[in-house]
């Protein structure tokens, strides 16, 4: 059985928002128009092929064989051949023409979404959540991908041959057709309360496979805790609770389509009874001739299975409209941060100055940063230490148009970060994350992220650049060490190396860190301090402190608090106040000294 | 497969697999074995469903000879026919009912069974065992059989559907039988092989969306390093060549579909086409009549069906023997850490003076590749009711102690003793109920803070929940959660801080009261402002109890009451903390790379 759809309640479409998905839909596949038309001419090839068979059958049977005419029975046979000849040939075009646009056209939507999510700004991803950006790209353009391979052309000749069907049977007889839909009633009404039904039951079975599935991984990861604990017969005894309910729930499912079937062969074999006890009345009276009842008994499966087909299909087609829907609201969201259309090129060099800068996340009702006015000199280290989401960070990310404000500036070399062009900006500002987040692919490749365009020298320089080439040439492919998922391969350490080396590829006026609060391996820890060392040497450096060594190398010090500058100044002067900044240090300072 | 494989070699390996092959089919006799008589049902009515099914166009056949041609009684013609309708329905929904419930129920017992087998194996084969491939058993490996399982009594009736329809149409008309029949073999072959072709296909297009899906999945993760700096390009690239690579795949599944589906519909018209000729020739010769040769139609779109199930299931038996072969591999591991034959018990405390819990490693040599000791004449002596700190360099072993007391691996060499048994003489039960341990990362269950405290004790009281959360430290912010000890947390709850994590695993520890109790180090996952808070706990459920403390960070050795430093693998010194530091020269090595390593920069600067 066919289970490709599942549509909750919530997720079910409204008659207008199916009517913009489906002209959404064409406008998206007007460049497969072609195939598309292709296709359309396949069907009605097919299907008025495969109906007309049964017609010529009669043919066969009233001219030729009743009327003991050889000739005409042999004209028969031979249309027949051609017919079926034409079935497989038009049939296998089909194929082609409708996996092509169906592919072609989930080809597209997969561009199109991820260019999309790619042209937000941050804000989009700190609403959406991680898991539900990767399910639309994955799980919900896939489950389009059934309607794609059968689904669309299922229903197109579904919904031709029913055309046809009813035409080809009025043509043949209209008393004969009255009696064959005597059964119609009953096919869609079950149709109906079996699609109802069976998407209810299918949704918990989908629910219980999810949380059975649960169960298992983490019996498999937990092993140890049940082992050490001797739980080993509770948790299995919980396990069997939930997978003992899975199987209730594909029973369940199972009994929904029993009866479903069952009425459905009961209605087929119920309508050739009909067409035999009333059809036969007719031919006693004359009004049929015997063989157009043999046709209708033999067309009748032509006007049920699609019937059946449709209603099957309707399930799906509402999932992927459902995941349609969801897709488009990506498609439809601006981004926040977009160049400006007179966007011009930062200097190469300039203070970096903030002005009254407001700024409040979405869905907060209190700002992150509120008023905040500094400035940072070329080649000045500025330090902005505070409490958890005081707004430091926040600050650090403004100054990088991560987010922009909602009043007040932030300019570089006196253009408004607003007015400048992103490439400039990326290229003069750069933000080097807390952990050294890489990439499936090489060392080289993980460089390139930065610079798409840089040369194998360039590479190889920037590595130079933060004193680490040594460290690399240790591997035995160097640079083209593959660093696995999420950079595996490497250690923490090594990891933060290659970041900073990305922000050396790009040689930026300005550096903006987030320093780890979490350690480092012992080895490499040295290796990477040396590294930061020398990539801020020269340029203008904003780094989000939580050590107190990197707070006294900085120029100057910044405390927020509450959305606010507290305190700005150096080290010691900071120290003098004995105001926040004096109890952070007390503080810091203390966490270590348990040991000594 | 190396192309050396000498003839023996690849004989041998061919023996090995069909003997695989057949370990993996009794598994599956096996299963079905407890559900034989449902089976037997199900095959019955399957078998009568077909033959109520082959009989209706005979009965057509007689109506429309009899009823319409010869004027008959039409009206009882159709009563017959529109009973016979009610009987087939009927027992074609119970066939699929049984087929899939059976298929469903044994598909639940197979993962009953491979779940408690997992649980129970030994550590050593879950450290080499991935979580996925384990998944991929119990989940798609279990599909694929109950995929087979369903097609069995199916399979039943569509064989003496088979049978019966082509014995009609032999008795009816040999010539027009052969004539009709002829294309039909095709459509099986066709069957079988195109699910032979399209399952790798289908294969590759999951596992190219699975490329996809990491690309996008990095993006979104990474999205800081990509806004960072301006890679919005780089990636959209790379999902550009995975997303044609998924099309690409894709259009050879639709060729091979292409090539496939349309000639099978269409052979079993090639026979009509015959029945039609032939057919007709010969009711115009009087040896047909025309009711014959209107059920000879019927006959064929009969057997359409059950020679495609029939093709697929070929298919699909051979996808169902590999998963069974892949289960078998499982099933058939034997743990290497098993409850003794005959056993001992610990002895229970006399008098309220015997303090209990003296824990004794005894020349211990132990490897996780034998070949490599990590531990080589290792002797330790814990008394009751002591408490003692292990330190050593990363990878000396220190966690390793803690493993083999719990017997998560067994010695190579030496024994382990608590309470002066043996623990290999004790059931493994016994012995993990009277060990406490903390791991040092945290593992919490998705479920409520109750039952994930209680876990060593479903049955534990509230009092004695609460005195376990009170003597942790955690009473308190527990009682701030959502729905306090209700609340849900774990990996898909409400999210706790590590500290708050560590204390829910030190009440879990403690609430059984064991003798031992090991610390692995909790503080080391927790920011460092939250260390205190630990410690505090720490200190208290230690009070009074023999605890083993694994040190990962300088601060937590101050707890205990003397430290056993293990260097190159075995115990290199023992006693006090202070004693060690202005003795041995290596120990004071070791404590400044892990004070190194966590900033003692700082500590230097502050001073």
């Amino acid at each position: 059985m066919w289970h490709a759809g599942g549509v909750s309640d919530e997720d079910r479409l409204t008659r207008a928002q199916a009517r913009t998905i489906v002209g959404r839909v064409f406008k998206m596949a007007a460049p497969f128009r072609k195939t598309i038309y292709l296709a359309f001419g396949c069907v009605i090839v097919t299907t008025s092929t495969t109906l007309s068979a049964p017609v010529i059958v009669r043919h066969g049977i009233d001219a030729g064989i009743r009327a003991k005419n050889t000739d005409a029975l042999n004209t028969s046979v031979v249309i027949y051949l051609i017919v079926v000849s034409l079935t497989y040939i038009f049939g296998r075009l089909l194929f082609v023409f409708v996996n092509k646009t169906g592919e072609s056209f989930l080809r597209v939507l997969r561009l199109a979404v991820f260019k999309q999510m790619q042209r937000q700004s941050m804000a989009f991803y700190d609403r959406n959540k991680a898991g539900v950006l990767v399910a639309r790209m994955t799980a919900d353009i896939e489950s389009m991908s059934e309607l794609v391979q059968f689904g669309l052309l299922q229903f197109l000749s579904a919904a031709l041959m029913l055309i046809f069907a009813v035409l080809v049977l009025l043509v043949l007889s209209w008393q004969l057709t009255i009696v064959a839909f005597l059964v119609m009633p009953i096919l869609v009404l079950a149709s109906i309360k079996f699609q109802r039904d069976s998407n209810k039951a299918y949704l918990i079975v989908r629910e219980r496979v999810g949380a059975n599935l649960s169960a298992l991984q983490e019996g498999i990861t937990t092993v140890r805790v049940i082992q050490a604990y001797a739980q080993e017969d509770e948790v299995n005894r919980k396990f069997q609770i939930s997978n003992r309910s899975l199987f209730a729930a594909h029973e369940k499912s199972v009994r929904v389509s029993t009866w479903y079937f069952a009425l459905i062969e009961f209605s087929g074999v119920f309508a050739s009874a009909l067409m035999i006890g009333i059809g036969g009345w007719f031919v006693h009276r004359g009004t049929v001739t015997l063989g157009t009842v043999v046709a209708f008994v033999l067309l009748l499966s032509s006007l049920f299975d699609p019937v059946q087909q449709l209603s099957q299909l309707y399930n799906t087609v509402q999932s992927a409209g459902a995941a349609l829907n969801k897709l488009f609201s990506i498609l439809d969201a601006t981004p926040e941060v977009d160049e400006h259309h007179s966007a011009i090129d930062l200097p190469t060099t300039g203070e970096l100055k903030v002005s009254n800068l407001c700024f409040t996340y979405a869905g907060a009702d209190n700002p992150a940063l509120n008023r905040v006015s500094i400035s940072v000199g070329i080649g000045e280290k500025l330090a902005l230490v505070g409490p958890t989401g005081a707004g430091k960070s926040t600050l650090a990310k403004l100054m990088a148009r991560l987010y922009d404000p909602q009043t007040g500036t932030v300019e570089f070399g006196g253009v408004n970060l607003k007015m400048a062009t992103m490439y400039s900006l990326r290229n003069r500002i750069v933000v080097v994350p807390q952990e050294g987040f890489l990439f499936n692919g090489s060392i080289r490749d993980n460089l390139r992220i930065a610079r798409a365009d840089a040369t194998d020298t360039e590479i190889e320089s920037a590595i130079a650049a933060i004193g680490a080439t040594e460290h690399f040439a240790q591997f035995s492919d160097g640079l083209d060490t593959q660093v696995r998922e999420r950079g595996s391969r490497l250690s923490a350490g090594e990891r933060q190396l290659v970041a900073l080396a990305r922000a050396a590829l790009v040689d930026p006026a300005v550096l903006i860190l987030d320093e780890a609060t979490s350690n480092l391996d012992p080895g490499t820890e040295a290796e990477v301090e040396h590294a930061l060392e020398r990539l801020m040497t020269g340029r203008t450096v904003i780094v989000v402190a939580h050590r107190l060594s990197t707070v006294q190398r900085a120029d100057k010090i910044a405390v927020i608090a509450d959305a606010q500058i507290a305190e700005l100044g150096t080290h010691s002067e900071l120290l003098a106040l004995n105001g926040h900044y004096a109890q952070l240090a007390n503080a810091w300072a203390q966490s270590h000294s348990i040991t000594s | 497969m190396p192309l050396s494989e000498t003839d023996s070699e690849v004989s041998a390996r061919i023996e090995f697999e069909q003997s695989q092959r057949s370990e993996g089919w009794k598994l599956l006799r096996g299963l079905l074995r407890d559900q034989r008589r449902n089976l037997v049902v199900g095959g019955i009515i399957g078998i009568t469903w077909a033959s109520f099914k082959v009989a209706i166009p005979q009965i057509t056949k007689f109506a429309i000879n009899d009823g319409i041609e010869k004027n008959g009684p039409l009206l009882r013609w159709a009563v017959i026919i529109a009973c016979l309708g009610v009987v087939t329905g009927v027992l074609s929904g119970l066939r699929r009912y049984v087929a899939f419930r059976e298929s469903r129920w044994a598909e639940t017992l197979l993962r009953e069974r491979l779940f408690g087998h997992v649980l129970g194996l030994n550590i050593g084969y879950h450290d080499k065992a991935q979580t996925g491939q384990l998944m991929s058993r119990a989940s798609s490996d279990l599909m694929q059989i109950q995929a087979f399982i369903v097609m069995i009594p199916i399979t039943l009736s569509n064989v003496i559907q088979i049978f019966a329809v082509a014995t009609i149409l032999f008795i009816t008309d040999p010539v027009l039988a052969i004539v009709a029949m002829l294309p039909l073999p095709f459509v099986n072959i066709s069957a079988r092989r195109f699910s032979n072709r399209i399952h790798p296909i289908s294969v590759a297009v999951q596992a190219e969306q699975a490329q996809l899906a990491n690309v996008v999945e990095e993006t979104v993760s990474g999205v800081r390093v990509v806004k960072g700096f301006g890679a919005e390009q780089v990636q959209f690239k790379k999902l550009e060549k995975e997303a044609n690579d998924i099309f690409g795949e894709a259009m050879k599944a639709a060729k091979i579909r292409s090539n496939f589906l349309p000639a099978i519909d269409v052979l079993p018209a090639l026979g009509a086409v015959g029945v039609l000729g032939v057919g007709g020739h010969r009711v115009l010769s009087g040896q047909l009549s025309i009711g014959d040769l209107v059920a000879f139609n019927v006959y064929l779109t009969l057997l359409v069906w059950p020679l495609r199930n029939i093709g697929m299931i070929v298919a699909l038996g051979q996808r169902a023997a590999a998963a069974l072969v892949r289960i078998h591999e499982v099933l058939s591991t034997i743990s290497d850490i098993k409850d003794p034959e005959v056993h001992q018990t610990f002895a229970t405390a006399t008098s309220s003076t015997t303090q209990l819990g003296a824990v004794k490693f005894d020349h211990v040599q132990f490897g996780y590749d034998p070949t490599q000791p990590v531990l080589t004449n290792f002797n330790l002596e814990i008394l009751a009711g002591e408490s003692i700190a292990i330190v050593g360099a990363t990878g000396s072993g220190k966690s390793t102690v803690a493993r083999l007391l719990l017997r998560f691996y067994d010695t190579n060499n030496g024994h382990v003793f608590i309470d002066g048994v043996d623990i290999r003489k004790i059931k493994l039960s016994e012995l993990r109920q009277q060990i406490g341990v903390v791991f040092e990362d945290t593992v919490l269950f998705n479920d409520t803070v109750t039952n994930n405290i209680s876990f060593a004790e479903p049955d534990a009281a509230q009092e004695d929940l609460e005195r376990a959360a009170k003597l942790a430290g955690a009473h308190d912010f527990i009682l701030q959660l959502p729905n306090g000890y209700d609340t849900i947390i774990g990996e898909r709850g409400f999210s706790l801080s590590g500290g708050q994590r560590q204390r829910i695993a030190i009440a879990r520890a403690i609430i059984s009261d064991p003798r031992v109790l090991i610390l692995d180090d909790a503080t080391s996952a927790v920011d460092p402002s939250k260390e205190g808070e630990i410690r505090d706990a720490m200190r208290t459920v230690m009070s009074g109890r023999t605890t083993i403390v694994i040190a990962h960070r300088p601060g937590t050795i101050a707890l205990a009451q003397r430290v056993v430093f293990i260097d190159d693998s075995t115990v290199a010194a023992i006693g006090k903390h202070e004693e060690l530091v202005s003795t041995n020269v290596r120990y004071r090595e070791v404590l400044a790379n892990m004070e190194q390593s966590k900033t003692a920069k700082n500590i230097q600067a502050v001073k």
